[in-house]
């Protein structure tokens, strides 16, 4: 009797790990399938000329390797647009680290009256749509005289940011043992002595999180490029596409040619520092 | 002068969670004084409050006769080693020992000097440029003391340093403490432990802490002394039970009668036996309880005129050295007698067991120690 249940628990459990072993590589197919087609399809067609894809199925191979899309994007305003999207990334996302890190360090470890309405407020921040502040930001920026300079992006990039860069390293740091601030304190450090000496530096992982999940997020930013910048000198990136988008005609293959370029330096990004983020993400989340 | 003194010192958490009440104390200079107790006798904040890392509720904390109560932390001249060792794991082995010395702007050579001199001391010159991560345990907790003494505090404040050992090397280091304390002998130490052969073998005084209703009843300290008066005079019944392994036995008494000489008990089990104490104005037929501790019990014949105790083996655990055997005590509870390893007891068998009376320890019904005839009172 024992032995038939044993057998029967064991076919079911084989049964079980067959149907893992099968599903989970079709899964995982489908998914590279999802995320890595729109990328070939993109560089496939950045190859071809603007006739060829006219005549030629969509997902055809191009007929030789042209590279003259590549040229002309980058004889054209591309370096300017790089310069302005790296100079308001690199300039957001230093604001987004020091600003979001202090927040979070106060958040986990001081004991002040607000504290959990305060981090409530802020994470409920999160789910606020950014097209519905467009209008009044777009307004605000006129006002203050920030439209069409290098500095107009900084500030909605910075702000719309920090809710979910303050929630990672917030969880982040209430993993820091107690112990290490309380050391910290009676070697001499004052509360930002804590910060700056003990929880900035063990905040690393949380930190690159932080500054490359924005990163992603920012490099691709549209809308407030969009609505906030005029004049191609202070247009960043995304906005590249439309030197190629007339009003009755769009040079498809340059436009992608644009993408593909734009998304190289975070395939890059993401290539080395793939293993932070996850780690970053999962911080917490199981007993270290 | 590093004398410590504690004056009426409470803690409470939040309106009425109260950990610690009433505790006096005065820790000499150069005193190694440990602070025992069961879990959530509030040892460990009471240290805290010491270090400065918690605040004081209510009364006066004083380090070398100056009020600390409001002094913080990084300013009271404090070194503390932390159960889980607390090292900054960015940071090498030099470095968290220099730590504390750079953020005093203490000159750099000076900070080399007292960092190396540290580390010669404990054996971890080989060490100074790992990371804690690459260390032992062991060698963890002699970075972490290592970093307590390169501050020259005037005081060591040592949470369960050596919980996270194993047994063989929580020797090693209990040995090393002690010695480091001789070494810098300038400084007090105070040292939290729940391990009573810790707090037996390191304290020149130890601080007993009850918890729960007792704690409110008659404040957190149970019984302060060297560690021989808590052993062999314990003012009440808590620490007579809580030092000593296997713990004391207890058994149910009357008072039969009082003399000059002392007391005469009658057991439940009907025998009588006369012990040096007084009554303390306690009336005859009063319940009280007789404590006897297993290694102040010896075998002897069943005709012996000696105090005895007479009563069926229930088991017998033998470990070559001495053996334990477990008696029928007479209500619930089991009588454990501590013998030589060549006394061969049988189970089931009834054994006469010896005591001398002046080896043994009278309760009252509040669980206050009788005072023993010929010794000064002792009180709760």
């Amino acid at each position: 009797m024992s032995s038939t249940i044993t057998s029967g628990s064991s076919t079911a459990a084989s049964g079980r790990s067959l149907l893992v072993r099968v599903l989970i590589p079709v899964l995982g197919l489908f998914w590279l399938a999802v995320t890595t087609l729109p990328f070939i399809f993109v560089t496939m067609t950045s190859l071809k000329s603007q006739q060829e894809t006219f005549v030629t199925s969509g997902w055809s191979l191009p007929q030789s390797l042209n590279f003259e899309n590549y040229l002309a994007v980058l004889n054209g305003g591309f370096w300017t647009y790089l310069r302005n999207s790296v100079f308001v990334l690199v300039l957001s996302i230093v604001l987004i680290i020091v600003i979001s890190s202090m927040a979070a360090y106060a958040f986990a470890r001081l004991r002040f009256r607000l504290n959990k309405p305060l981090f409530g407020l802020i994470v409920a921040g999160m789910i606020v749509p950014i097209h519905i502040t467009l209008i009044p930001i777009y307004l605000l920026t006129r006002n203050i005289g920030l439209y069409d300079t290098p500095f107009a992006l900084i500030g909605p990039y910075v702000a719309t940011a920090l809710p979910v860069s303050i929630f990672i390293l917030t969880e982040f740091m209430r993993q820091i043992p107690k112990e290490l601030e309380e050391a910290a304190k009676l070697d001499g450090c004052g509360t930002f002595g804590v910060f700056w000496k003990v929880f900035l530096p063990l905040s690393g992982p949380g930190l690159s999180t932080v500054a490359i999940y924005n990163g992603i997020g920012l490099w691709n930013e549209f809308i407030f490029a969009y609505v906030l910048t005029s004049t191609p000198a202070y247009r960043t990136l995304p906005l590249a596409i439309w030197d190629f988008q007339g009003q009755y005609a769009s040079n498809i293959p340059a436009i992608l040619t644009v993408v593909t370029l734009t998304s190289l330096p975070l395939i890059v990004a993401y290539a080395f520092g793939q293993e932070r983020i996850v780690k970053g993400m999962m911080a917490g989340a199981l007993k270290g | 002068m590093t004398s410590i003194s504690l004056r009426n010192i409470q803690k409470t958490f939040g309106k009425d969670t109260q950990v610690i009440k009433d505790v006096n104390l005065d820790i000499a200079d150069g005193e190694f004084c440990v602070f025992l107790g069961p879990s959530g006798c509030g040892k460990s904040t009471l240290l805290r409050m010491v270090a400065g890392i918690e605040d004081v509720t209510a009364g006066e904390l004083r380090i070398g006769n100056v009020r600390m109560n409001e002094v913080p932390a990084a300013k009271r001249q404090v070194a503390m080693v932390f159960q889980s060792y607390a090292l900054y794991p960015h940071m090498s082995v030099y470095e968290n020992m220099a730590f504390g010395l750079r953020q005093a702007k203490v000159d750099k050579a000076e900070i080399d000097l007292r960092v190396r001199e540290a580390a010669q001391i404990l054996q971890l010159d080989p060490l100074l440029e790992r990371m804690p991560r690459a260390l032992s345990g062991g060698q963890r907790q002699r970075v972490a003391i290592g970093r307590a003494i390169v501050r020259s505090p005037n005081v060591f404040l040592f949470d369960e340093p050596l919980s996270n050992l194993d047994a063989a090397l929580r020797v090693h280091m209990r040995a090393e403490i002690s010695r480091l304390h001789k070494k810098f002998n300038h400084a007090s130490a105070i040292y939290v432990t729940h391990d009573q052969t810790e707090a037996m073998a390191m304290a020149d005084k130890i601080v007993l802490l009850r918890a729960g209703t007792d704690m409110s009843k008659y404040g957190s300290v149970a019984q302060i002394g060297t560690p021989m008066d808590l052993y062999h005079r314990p003012s009440n019944r808590f620490v007579a039970e809580f030092l000593g392994s296997p713990r004391m036995n207890f058994l149910a008494a009357s008072i039969e009668g009082s003399k000059e000489s002392g007391l005469t008990l009658r057991l439940m089990s009907g025998e009588t036996l006369n012990v040096p104490f007084l009554d303390r104005g306690i009336k005859t037929g009063t319940t009280v309880t007789l404590g006897i501790r297993p290694e102040h019990m010896y075998p002897v014949s069943a005709n012996t005129p000696d105090c005895r105790l007479t009563r069926p083996v229930r088991q017998v655990e033998r470990f070559g050295e001495y053996s334990y055997v477990y008696l029928n005590g007479d209500s619930s509870d089991t009588l454990i007698a501590k013998v030589s390893g060549d006394c061969y007891a049988n189970s089931s068998e009834a054994m006469s067991l010896g005591f001398d009376p002046q080896n043994c320890h009278v309760f009252d019904e509040e669980g206050l120690a009788l005072p023993r005839i010929g010794a000064a009172n002792s009180s709760r």
